[in-house]
Order: C-alpha cells, then sequence, then structure tokens
C-alpha cells in the first residue's frame, strides 16, 4: 500500500512537473513588432517597398525570382511576336505591373493601360464545380480592350456619387459610391447577368499565406457565431484546375482560388489573353474574337516563364513596421483590439512547414487577416456569388503594408473596388459582420480616431 | 611654410569633411541641389530635347530628305541621352503618373505597329495617346526613323508613316515630358517640395532619412536594372532583338546614359552638392570607395567597342567585365550606402 502511495505521488509529481514545463508561447511583448512577415520582413520604406525579395535565398532562388520579376513586367504584345507574344486577342490590361502597381493596388478605372479595375460576370446557377456560371458569349470576366481587329467584349462605365456620412460628434466624412454599367457590348446579352468589380491587390506576403495551414484556417471559422460577438467567418471552399480538388480557397478578393499557381496562370488566361498549360484555351474560346489564324495549340507564356512568375509572387517580401514605439500608435493597437477590428483582422498568424524556402515555414507573422471571408453588408455587396461566398461576402483584406500603399501605388485607393479614397472612408464602409466595429470607431473621440489611423498607417 | 599651411588647411576643406557646416544644414544643400542642380536641370533639358525633336520631326515630315532622316536620328539620340540620364532619379511622378511605360515601353510590338499603320485609325496625337503602351513612345519612334535592321532611307515613308511619326512625338512631349516637369516644378503642391520640404512637414516623405534612401534605392535600382536584366538578358539568350534599343544600335549609350545619371545624383552636377558630400562629410572612405566603384563600372563601357547587339557575340568577356562592375556597385549602394543613411541621417 505505501509503495502505491509512492508511485502514485511519484506520478502525481511528474505529472505536475511536466505540466510546469510545457512550452508556452512567449508573451507578445518578448518579439519584435516591426518584422510583419517575420524572417520575411524587408527594412524599406521607399515606393518599392512592395517590390523586395525576401533575404537569404540561395543564388539560383534570386535568379529566378529575379526572371519572375521581368516576367511581371514584361509587356505582352498581339501574337505571332516571339518575345512575349501571344496578348489577346481580348485582355484587361498587358502586363502584371500595369494593375498591380509597383506590386501594390491598382487604379480603379478600366479599359486603359493604367486601368486595374476588372468585372467578373455570370449568370443565375452555378458551374459543375459549384462555382460561378458563365455568360455565353462573356465567359466569368468582361475583357475590355483588344488587340487591332478585334472588338472588346464591352467597355465598362463607372459613376459614382457621395453620400455624406456625420459622426455623433458632428465630424462628417463623404462616402463615395460606384455604380457599373456595360455600355457597347459586341453582342446583345441573352441572359440576366450579375456583375462583380475586382481591383489589384497588393501582393506582399503572399508566399506566408499561402503557407498557412488550411487546419489554421478552418479553425478561424465561426459559422453559428458560437461566441457572439457578430462575426461568423467561413472558409470559401473552390475548386482548384491543377490538381482537379476542392480547397480552401484563400487568393482573390472573394477568396475564390486556392493555389498560387492557379491564380497567377488564371490572370494570364483571364486578364491578358495569355495561356499557359494551366489554362491552354483562349480566354476568346467560341467567341468571334477568337483569333484562329495565330493560334498554334501550343501554349503563349512557357511553362518556365509561369513557374517564374509564381516564385516571384511566392518569394515577395513583408515591409516592416514603422513608428512601432510612437504612443499614438500604440494607443491606436488597442483600440483596434478593442473594437474588434482584430475580430477578422487577425493580428497574428503561424506559418506551416516550407523545406524549401525556410524564410516561409514556422513564422510569426502579422497579416492582419483570417483568409475567411465575411458579410460585409448590403452597401459593398455585388451580389454575384462565387463558389460558397455569397454576394454580400468578402475576404478579410490582409492590412500589412496598409500606410505605404499610397506610395507604392502613388495614389491609394481602398477595398475591393478602390471606391475609399482614404483608410477612413474604407471603415465607414464595413456593415454586416462588421457593423459593431464600424458602429464602436464612430463613437470614438477625434483623438482616438486619429491614434487608430496613425496605428493603420504603421502597418 | 606659413602659405603652404594654408594652402593644405583649404584642400583639406575641400574633401567636405570638415568645412564647419553642420549635417543638417548639409542635407538641406544636398536636397536643394539635388532638386534645382540635377532634376531641374535634366528634366528642363528633356523637354528642350522633346521640343527640338518635334521641329525635328515636323522637318522630316513636311520634307522627307536624307538629310532631314539624318537629323532626325541625331535629335532622337539627344533626346534619348536625356531620358535615360534622367532614369538615374526614377521616383515620383515619373512612376506614379506613368511617364515611364507611356514612352519607354519595350517590346515595341512590330504586329500592332503595322496593323495600326494599315488601319484606319486617325493616328493622330489623341488617337496615339489611347493606343497601348507597346504603340506609344521613344522606341515606336525610333522604328519609324530607322526600321528593322535600320536601314530605312527618306524614300521608303510611307503618308501614314509620316503621320504616326508626327503624332508619336507630340503624345511624348504633350502627354508626358510637359506634363512630368510640370508635376515637378509648376503650381504649389508640386512634387519638388515634397521632396524640398522631407522631414519638415512633407506629405510623401515624413522624414529626410525616407527621402535619402528612395534616392539611393532608385540609384541601386538602376545599376540592377542596366547590369542584371537589360545587359544579361541578350547577353545570356544570345539574342540581339531583345536589346533596349535594336533600330537605332543606342543601346549601349542607353546603358551607359543611365549609369551617367545615377553619377551625377551621387556627385552632384554642376557645382552642386551630391548624396557624396553626406558620406563624405562623415565616411571619407566609404566615399571614395563608391567613387571608385562608380567610375570602375562607367569606365568598363569604353571596353565594349562593338554596338551592343554585336558586342554581345564578339566581346563577351569584356560585356560580362561590365556586369561584374555593375553588380558590384549595385551591393555598395543597396548595403554600405544605406547603412551610412540609416546611421546619420536621424531625422
Amino acid at each position: 500500500m505505501k509503495k502505491l502511495f509512492i508511485i502514485t505521488i511519484t506520478g502525481l509529481l511528474v505529472i505536475s512537473l511536466s505540466r510546469c514545463h510545457k512550452a508556452e508561447l512567449a508573451p507578445d511583448t518578448a518579439y519584435d513588432d516591426r518584422l510583419s512577415g517575420g524572417t520575411a520582413t524587408v527594412f524599406d520604406e521607399t515606393s518599392h517597398a512592395f517590390t523586395l525579395s525576401i533575404e537569404g535565398m540561395s543564388a539560383r532562388d534570386e535568379r529566378v525570382h529575379e526572371l519572375g520579376d521581368q516576367t511581371f513586367e514584361a509587356k505582352f504584345v498581339a501574337p505571332p511576336a516571339t518575345v512575349f507574344g501571344g496578348l489577346g486577342s481580348i485582355f484587361n490590361n498587358v502586363s502584371c505591373i500595369n494593375c498591380h502597381r509597383n506590386d501594390g493596388g491598382g487604379f480603379p478605372s478600366a479599359g486603359s493601360a493604367t486601368s486595374g479595375l476588372l468585372i467578373r460576370i455570370s449568370q443565375e446557377g452555378t458551374d459543375l464545380h459549384g462555382g460561378p456560371l458563365a455568360v455565353d458569349g462573356f465567359g466569368t470576366q468582361i475583357q475590355d480592350q483588344s488587340v487591332l481587329g478585334y472588338t472588346a467584349e464591352a467597355k465598362v462605365n463607372i459613376a459614382y456619387n457621395e453620400i455624406p456620412f456625420t459622426y455623433p460628434d458632428g465630424s462628417t466624412a463623404s462616402l463615395r459610391n460606384p455604380t457599373y454599367t456595360l455600355i457597347n457590348p459586341y453582342i446583345p446579352f441573352a441572359v440576366p447577368y450579375m456583375l462583380s468589380p475586382r481591383l489589384a491587390p497588393p501582393l506582399i506576403g503572399i508566399g506566408l499565406l499561402d503557407n498557412v495551414p488550411e487546419s489554421t484556417i478552418l479553425g478561424f471559422t465561426d459559422p453559428g457565431d458560437k461566441n457572439g460577438d457578430g462575426i461568423s467567418g467561413k472558409a470559401n471552399m473552390v475548386f482548384d484546375p491543377t490538381t482537379g480538388q476542392t480547397k480552401v480557397g484563400r487568393f482573390g478578393l472573394k477568396a475564390n482560388t486556392n493555389s498560387l499557381l492557379t491564380q497567377v496562370a488564371n490572370a494570364y488566361q483571364q486578364d491578358m489573353g495569355v495561356t499557359s498549360f494551366v489554362n491552354p484555351g483562349e480566354s476568346s474560346f467560341g467567341q468571334q474574337q477568337y483569333p484562329a489564324a495565330t493560334e498554334t495549340g501550343k501554349p503563349e507564356l512557357a511553362d518556365s516563364l509561369l513557374n517564374f512568375v509564381t516564385f516571384y509572387v511566392r518569394t515577395l517580401a513583408v515591409p516592416a513596421r514603422r513608428n512601432v514605439k510612437d504612443p499614438d500608435v500604440q494607443a491606436g493597437s488597442v483600440i483596434f483590439n478593442q473594437i474588434n477590428c482584430s475580430g477578422c483582422h487577425r493580428p497574428t498568424i503561424m506559418t506551416g512547414p516550407d523545406f524549401n524556402l525556410p524564410q516561409l515555414s514556422g513564422q510569426r507573422i502579422h497579416p492582419y487577416t483570417d483568409l475567411l471571408v465575411h458579410d460585409m453588408g448590403a452597401g459593398l455587396a455585388d451580389n454575384r456569388p462565387d463558389y460558397l461566398a455569397t454576394g454580400s461576402e468578402w475576404k478579410t483584406q490582409a492590412l500589412w503594408g496598409l500606410g505605404l500603399l499610397q506610395k507604392t501605388t502613388g495614389t491609394a485607393f481602398y477595398l475591393h473596388d478602390g471606391r475609399a479614397r482614404t483608410i477612413e472612408e474604407a471603415i465607414l464602409w464595413h456593415d454586416g459582420e462588421a457593423a459593431k466595429s464600424r458602429q464602436a470607431f464612430t463613437v470614438l473621440s477625434v483623438q482616438e480616431r486619429n491614434q487608430l489611423m496613425k496605428f493603420l498607417n504603421s502597418l | 611654410m606659413v602659405l603652404f599651411g594654408l594652402a593644405a588647411c583649404h584642400k583639406s576643406n575641400d574633401t567636405g569633411g570638415s568645412t564647419g557646416q553642420t549635417f543638417d544644414s548639409l542635407e538641406t544643400d544636398v536636397i536643394k541641389d539635388f532638386t534645382n542642380d540635377v532634376v531641374f536641370f535634366r528634366y528642363s533639358s528633356l523637354l528642350n530635347s522633346s521640343l527640338t525633336m518635334q521641329t525635328g520631326v515636323n522637318k522630316l515630315s513636311n520634307a522627307t530628305t536624307d538629310d532631314n532622316l539624318t537629323a532626325a536620328k541625331a535629335l532622337w539620340k539627344n533626346l534619348r541621352a536625356d531620358w535615360e540620364q534622367s532614369e538615374g532619379f526614377l521616383m515620383g511622378p515619373v512612376e506614379s503618373n506613368d511617364y515611364d511605360p507611356n514612352t519607354d515601353t519595350w517590346p515595341t510590338d512590330y504586329v500592332q505597329m503595322d496593323s495600326v499603320l494599315a488601319s484606319s485609325n486617325p493616328l493622330t496625337t489623341d488617337d496615339v495617346k489611347n493606343l497601348p503602351q507597346s504603340l506609344r513612345g521613344y522606341h515606336p519612334l525610333e522604328y519609324m526613323l530607322w526600321g528593322k535592321g535600320g536601314s530605312k532611307t527618306a524614300a521608303n515613308f510611307t503618308t501614314r508613316q509620316k503621320q504616326y511619326m508626327v503624332s508619336l512625338i507630340d503624345d511624348i512631349l504633350s502627354n508626358n515630358v510637359q506634363l512630368l516637369y510640370n508635376d515637378w516644378f509648376l503650381g504649389s503642391d508640386n512634387y519638388s517640395q515634397l521632396v524640398l520640404t522631407a522631414g519638415r512637414g512633407s506629405t510623401e516623405f515624413s522624414t529626410r532619412q525616407s527621402l535619402f534612401l528612395n534616392i539611393i534605392s532608385a540609384m541601386s535600382d538602376i545599376c540592377g536594372e542596366v547590369g542584371a536584366s537589360k545587359m544579361y538578358e541578350p547577353f545570356i539568350a544570345k539574342d540581339s532583338t531583345i536589346t533596349e534599343s535594336p533600330y537605332s544600335s543606342n543601346t549601349l549609350i542607353d546603358f551607359k546614359s543611365n549609369i551617367l545619371g545615377m553619377q551625377q545624383v551621387y556627385m552632384g552636377l554642376n557645382g552642386g552638392k551630391g548624396i557624396r558630400n553626406l558620406v563624405a562629410a562623415k565616411q571619407l572612405d566609404l566615399d571614395q570607395k563608391i567613387q571608385a566603384q562608380i567610375n570602375a563600372a562607367i569606365n568598363t563601357f569604353s571596353q565594349i567597342t562593338d554596338r551592343y547587339e554585336v558586342a554581345i557575340f564578339t566581346q563577351r568577356t569584356q560585356v560580362q567585365n561590365t556586369m561584374v562592375q555593375l553588380a558590384a556597385l549595385n551591393t555598395l549602394l543597396d548595403t554600405d550606402l544605406k547603412e551610412f543613411i540609416t546611421t546619420n541621417v536621424k531625422d
């Protein structure tokens, strides 16, 4: 009996000691707040802050990144040119960089060389895999430019009206409200259609977000809003043509793409009319703009170049935060959590393992997104479902680099369609699951609002 | 003996090491001289050479002779020299308002250029303005003047080509170069004001450090672009069709102009102070190292005696040597000079 007692005591002791030794995360204060991308952070606050590669890559990887960079910037021209030929026949823009200015965001205009906005289109119903159903003669995206001799599918007219907003304390703001209409379609529409505007987003830290484990993202979901904070959050499950699998979507403004390779290849095919092994068919296939005379049946973008661009995007670093010790910035950070912006814009996520790029592996990052789609209310709704994302749901946009967007883009525009000209305007558009936080924002004092802005600009 | 001593003193002052000027006021001078002596000088010169080019192109259009063609080609090279030197400080409006891609897009699009010439497009300036960027700017104009292979003569010009050429230079001048100049120097809220007030209320540059870092990142970027991209790609692919100015064979001069423009930012121009004065005031050895590396890079260009389109086949060692020097310069600017600024410019 005594023996048993000693064994029990020893056992308990071991258990309690091992409980003591249980690994705990270091407190937040133990980390350098500036390192938004962990090891994949760079210290640069110039207009080129979004264009830098993660540091410490092998010479070979550096070279692949560089080649990807060149292809990213290359302006495609009409076939059969041998150097970067294959543009069109219909397209939205001629290079990646024309929309992703300095790898930052785009301008909310459509149909010109400086335009970064495109319009997705679909009709009622879903395709074989649960995605948006194409409109005959137009596909799922309006290509509003064409090479000479061909006709663009339609032109996009963007009209704005101003909605005045008054804070409880009497200060005012103005919200720019857009209306999108298609004009001069090359053929009449046979069915009613739904439109969704999408502005080119900044590309920093994509490799890190790609490396967030699927289980982590699913862990953020709260379908029935069990914690009662008004935020549910849903993972969009989407079909990936390269793997043939349905997985968590993490790219695109409605999280409608699962893999980076597919995202890049879709942009080449849909936005530029450049085919690749992922999308061997022209976006104009079956339409009168199909360039039968110049079609060779071979991908217009070499596999290597597609892979280089994908690698380039994957290895773009995240610029470090600035002014993290400024008391106003620190106060703003507290407010950000207090009014539960952090409910969706998650400050901290751990990435999974990556054996090829240790800079992306197991990093403690601060993207300020949960990669989930949330109901953002009627004001922001496009009313066009995209897989599981409903007409009013949008993916939480990452906020890292927010304070540098003005510099990198030239003129910064915010939200999924660039309607907001300031961060404040973007916040005031938040509704739906974010209604509580927006409401809390409007009753902050002017000083607190400024502190929050300073914090957001430090990201 | 006394005279000798004084002369020695005076000499040491010239190095910028001990002029008695505070570092803060030196920063002010460097920013002022960068704006006025380098940027203002270069963009004014670019505006002038665009105007002269327009006169030359109009003359060629009205009287299409080989003499006028030769003259227009020379003017184009002058214009390019100004533009390429201005790429030594590729920041601000030239970037954010797309003047760079609007005028200097590569590759030019033969197929569409021929289509647009054969089309019923009016080819007015407004029409050209709305064409894709690959059909606007210096290189389509180069194509009009030289033709493929550089063998074009006055007799080869069609009416449509003349119309296109006239509108191309007007688009370069009116829709780009003039606006670029205006953005920097006209109006009360122009970009030069944002630069001059860096760290003193500028909405673009909250600190002087951020301004200097932007200038330096533009300097190192151009070294990288010339050495690791514009030179490297045709070299490694052994492909002379992907050089920068293939019709005029002006490519090598384009490259050198880029680096000369960068050197002007570092050294200052026409007696003005440059970034070097900041460095020399605190770390003379670093300044000398950077100057030497810039010179080494520029000097290697003269070892390439063939035009670049040929040199990638005939003078590979010399071409490689230039790329090595540019890479070393890029690293020096990107690490040592950057670190110097973050250590020493605190406001």
